[in-house]
């Protein structure tokens, strides 16, 4: 691909442009004047064509500049109205129509980051919109033509995670005619579900309804299983994803007919962790037993055969089939697929951190997922209620809820979801089997929010289960009886209670899973605060994964139910189908353009690409781009220092283009403000939705991330003359490209250095980090910037045009 | 599963352990060392005391540690070990 875009383009035409300045009604007409803004702009260089209408989006706006386009042969066309992140599309679309290559589109965006935050200063609204217009020609005649490439798409999904997310989102790929390599860690597939008594608010059996599933997954023609596995590396692109998977062998072949003589003869016995320790099994067995595949497996750490010295023969003679070999050896698994699943799942938080509730010190405190294996019907005491002391069946019993959820002290922020439910569920199941026992549920917030949620609430309530709302500060133990002192403050009556229970349940919350940070390295995904991970757009994009081809299904992503990782799985299983049936995917063309000859083969590009979509290639002293790899941020471009790197439709020379458009005139008074498309620039538009009003001087410039504002741009800015410089980005951790935004950080911080070491004043240049939802917070940076270029001695302006005078050579 | 366990298994009490009585023929032990070796739970060990052969046999550390695999009957090439299974009425099972 490289090859193609080495030479510098050949300008093949004069460039004929048209502006057009939307009145959007009064939107912008309200307090910019639309015509003096048209008439002004058909008085820059190159533009043949200028004018303003009421709607330009509507269909008569846009049959107006198709027949534009043709009759006065237009090859550039520059819209003045709203966000491009709205209507961007829409005009693209309009001149691809009329012939025109959609990359030779630009617009400025006088609605949100003008009119609209300048309601009442008609003049320097006026002024600013001329001058985004002057940006917008700018750029617009320094765009090329680009075509988007086409990426094949192998018809193949990769599944990690065998779960009841993984297991739906395999069968519904599967159904569709995929192939699919569904990959588990334990030794059986089925994950927490199949771990879970009854399933809220239906009272369903959890294994019953997850059994049919997992069987068919196991016979599906189009599925193959990999249990006991781990994906080891992952290498390519969207469509083109080379996986390795490590398959660690079970020492008992397919011949197995799960009958289980060998268990009974072995002599090793350890805890299940099946049943979290409640109930035990041999070196040879099978977790559990619906297990999918049934075939058993030995443990190796417990076995007393290491290394192949079979110093122990009992299972091997008890196998009627022969299928026990010691001598397996783990095997690597290549996969070529195309589509990627991430069905991980959660963990669940340890509360032996919490010494007030003794967890793990005294013998009748339990987690809510040691409860769910007690009253289990296959579970270690045979679903009769027991407690461990004395393996008697409680007479009260309490449930402690937000363990380890909802708190800044004891575990994590955030609400896990589904523990209020789960309770409410358990106390039911109690009251069924034993009707006289005594239920206390202490809670902080009763979150009953679903479908026939707020129902079972009240059933358990008409049950006669007692709520008491605030959670015991601690829990102490009867050393003689092991009963349960339950102390805290009931809340609502302002009272302070103590209550002696048999048994207290932790209702333990969900964390994201402790090896998280492994499948986010392979498959380059980001996180959020919780440790979850963060989906392509909270709302629009709920799937998706910000790398291409990847997406989400169950816990993985956040805590949640059955139901709710049952239908995100089959969301992302559409999702991929989606991919998967189209075979190829095209990639906008914003990825790096280089030039081969002043590439100096250092790898600072190599280094800093989020997405390795960028290779050496010290033989030939240049770079390989996968361009399907690539995001399109621009952070390579941005640290290229010999300019051998550039960015397609943001190339340095179309930004500062920008940059000296908007500082021509009284660039003293301006502040040149960077923003990213998918928070600062979004936010941007946010304040302008709000109609939040700010100072009139800040002239936006878009990139895609943050992390594409070389530092050059900015020496230019302040070479030019301007007051001010202003570089925003998404929140570090939320960056839209994974972590191109650190890049950002350190070179605003390098800059910083070059100005105090100057004797500059740093504060002319600003880093913000902004979501796109925090309007106010750009807004308001806005204004603290206002007093801060007004502070600006014209020779303080002078001193920094001869700093930076060197970046003027460059263009 | 990633949980950590806390709790004993409830069936722990009930779990039967073969109980083993491990015989050793002293005098018939040539002091090769296998039977310390290879045994899996490291049952036996070198003793002080020299046996008729002029060699220090094994000793046995903690009898309750065997899980009567019988790997030291196996190896021993001399026939000086060998295991029998105690039942839980008294009897021996070898």
């Amino acid at each position: 691909m490289a090859e193609k875009k080495e030479s510098e383009p050949k300008q093949l035409e004069e460039p004929r442009i048209g502006v057009y300045v939307c009145h959007c009604g009064l939107n912008i007409a309200g307090s910019v004047n639309c015509e003096e803004v048209a008439k002004f702009a058909s008085t820059l260089p190159h533009v043949v064509l200028s004018q303003d209408n009421r709607y330009t989006c509507s269909d008569q706006g846009q049959e107006g500049i198709k027949k534009d386009i043709k009759e006065h042969k237009l090859n550039r066309v520059v819209v003045a109205s709203c966000s491009p992140r709205l209507h961007e599309p829409t005009f693209r679309k309009t001149c691809e129509d009329a012939g025109l290559n959609k990359y030779l589109f630009e617009m400025a965006n006088i609605r949100e980051h003008c009119s609209w935050v300048h309601l009442y200063d008609k003049e320097s609204a006026t002024e600013k919109a001329k001058d985004l217009v002057k940006m917008a020609v700018a750029k617009v005649e320094l765009l090329e033509p680009a075509e988007e490439i086409e990426v094949p798409i192998e018809r193949k999904a990769l599944i990690i995670g065998g779960g009841v997310a993984g297991i739906q989102a395999a069968l519904d790929l599967a159904d569709t005619g995929y192939k699919v390599f569904l990959v588990e860690k334990e030794p059986s597939i089925g994950g927490m579900m199949a771990r879970i008594d009854k399933t809220f608010p239906t009272m369903d059996c959890s294994i019953c309804i997850l059994a049919p599933k997992m069987s068919d997954v196991g016979h599906h023609p189009n599925i193959q299983l990999l249990t006991n596995s781990e994906v080891k590396e992952v290498k390519g692109y969207i469509g083109n994803f080379h996986v390795k998977v490590l398959k660690k062998p079970r020492y008992v072949t397919k011949d197995c007919s799960a009958c289980g003589e060998c268990t009974k003869v072995c002599p090793i016995v350890a805890p299940n962790e099946f049943d979290v320790g409640l109930a035990s099994r041999h070196g040879i067995y099978s977790p559990f037993a619906q297990a999918v595949p049934a075939t058993y497996l030995i443990d190796m750490n417990l076995c007393l055969n290491k290394e192949g010295v079979v110093v122990c023969d009992k299972c091997i003679k008890a196998c009627e089939r022969n299928a026990i070999v010691f001598e397996m050896k783990p095997e690597t698994v290549d996969l070529e697929v195309g589509t990627v699943i991430v069905a991980t799942g959660a963990d669940v938080f340890d509360p032996s951190t919490l010494p007030n509730y003794g967890y793990s010190k005294f013998p009748n405190v339990i987690t809510s997922l040691e409860f769910e294996r007690l009253i289990n019907a296959g579970g270690p005491s045979g679903g009769h209620l027991l407690r461990p002391s004395d393996i008697q069946t409680p007479k009260s019993v309490g449930f402690v809820q937000c363990v380890g959820s909802r708190s800044e002290r004891n575990g994590r922020l955030y609400c896990s979801n589904v523990c209020c439910m789960n309770t409410i569920k358990d106390s039911l199941l109690i009251k069924e089997h034993w009707p006289d026992t005594e239920i206390y549920v202490f809670y902080v917030d009763i979150r009953a929010y679903g479908k026939g949620f707020e129902d079972l609430y009240n059933r358990a309530r008409k049950a006669g289960v007692k709520f008491i709302r605030g959670l015991p500060s601690e829990i102490k133990e009867d050393r003689r009886t092991h009963n349960l002192w339950l102390m805290g403050e009931n809340t609502l009556q302002k009272e302070l209670y103590k209550i002696n229970v048999d048994m207290a349940i932790l209702s333990v919350g969900l964390e994201s899973r402790k090896d998280s940070e492994v499948v986010q390295r392979l498959l380059t995904l980001s996180r959020n605060q919780d440790g979850f991970f963060l989906e392509a757009h909270p709302k629009l994009r709920p799937v998706d994964a910000a790398t291409a081809g990847v997406f989400f299904a169950g816990c993985a992503e956040s805590p949640k139910d059955i139901k709710d990782s049952v239908t995100q799985a089959s969301a992302a299983a559409a999702r991929a189908g989606i991919l998967m049936a189209k075979g190829k995917v095209t990639v906008e063309a914003i990825t790096p353009i280089t030039f081969p000859e002043k590439c100096q083969a250092c790898g600072l590009c190599v280094k800093v690409c989020p997405y390795n979509a960028i290779s050496l290639n010290k033989e030939l002293k240049r770079v390989d781009i996968i361009e399907a790899a690539c995001g399109g941020c621009g952070t390579c471009a941005a640290e290229c220092p010999f300019g051998a790197l550039t960015q397609s439709h943001f190339t340095d020379k179309q930004i500062i283009a920008q940059v000296d458009a908007l500082t021509e005139h009284d660039a003293d008074k301006k502040i040149v403000a960077f923003c990213c498309n998918w928070c600062s620039y979004a936010g941007a538009d946010f304040a302008g939705v709000s109609r939040m009003q700010y100072p009139p001087n800040v002239r936006i410039i878009r990139t895609m991330c943050s992390g594409r504002v070389a530092p050059k741009f900015v020496e230019r800015a302040f070479a030019r003359g301007a007051a001010a410089v202003m570089v925003t980005g998404c929140h570090l951790g939320d960056c839209h490209y994974i972590n191109a935004n650190y890049q950002t950080q350190k070179r605003v911080e390098r800059l910083w250095k070059k100005m105090e070491q100057n004797g500059l004043n740093k504060e002319r240049l600003q880093l913000l980090w902004a979501s796109a939802a925090e309007g106010e917070r750009f807004a308001s940076k806005v204004r603290e910037m206002k007093t801060i270029v007004d502070a600006v001695k014209p020779e303080e302006i002078e001193k920094a045009k001869k700093i930076f005078e060197k970046a003027l050579e460059d263009n | 599963m990633p949980e950590r366990i806390k709790h004993a298994p409830l069936d722990s009490k009930d779990l039967k352990h073969p109980a083993a009585e491990i015989r050793l023929i002293k005098d018939q032990c040539k002091g090769c060392g296998y039977c310390i070796e290879f045994c899996p739970k490291k049952v036996f060990e070198e003793s002080d005391e020299i046996n008729a052969r002029g060699v220090h046999p094994p000793k046995i550390v903690d009898e309750s540690k065997c899980i009567l695999c019988r790997f030291c009957t196996a190896v021993c090439p001399d026939f000086a070990i060998y295991v029998v299974e105690k039942q839980p009425n008294g009897e021996r099972k070898t």
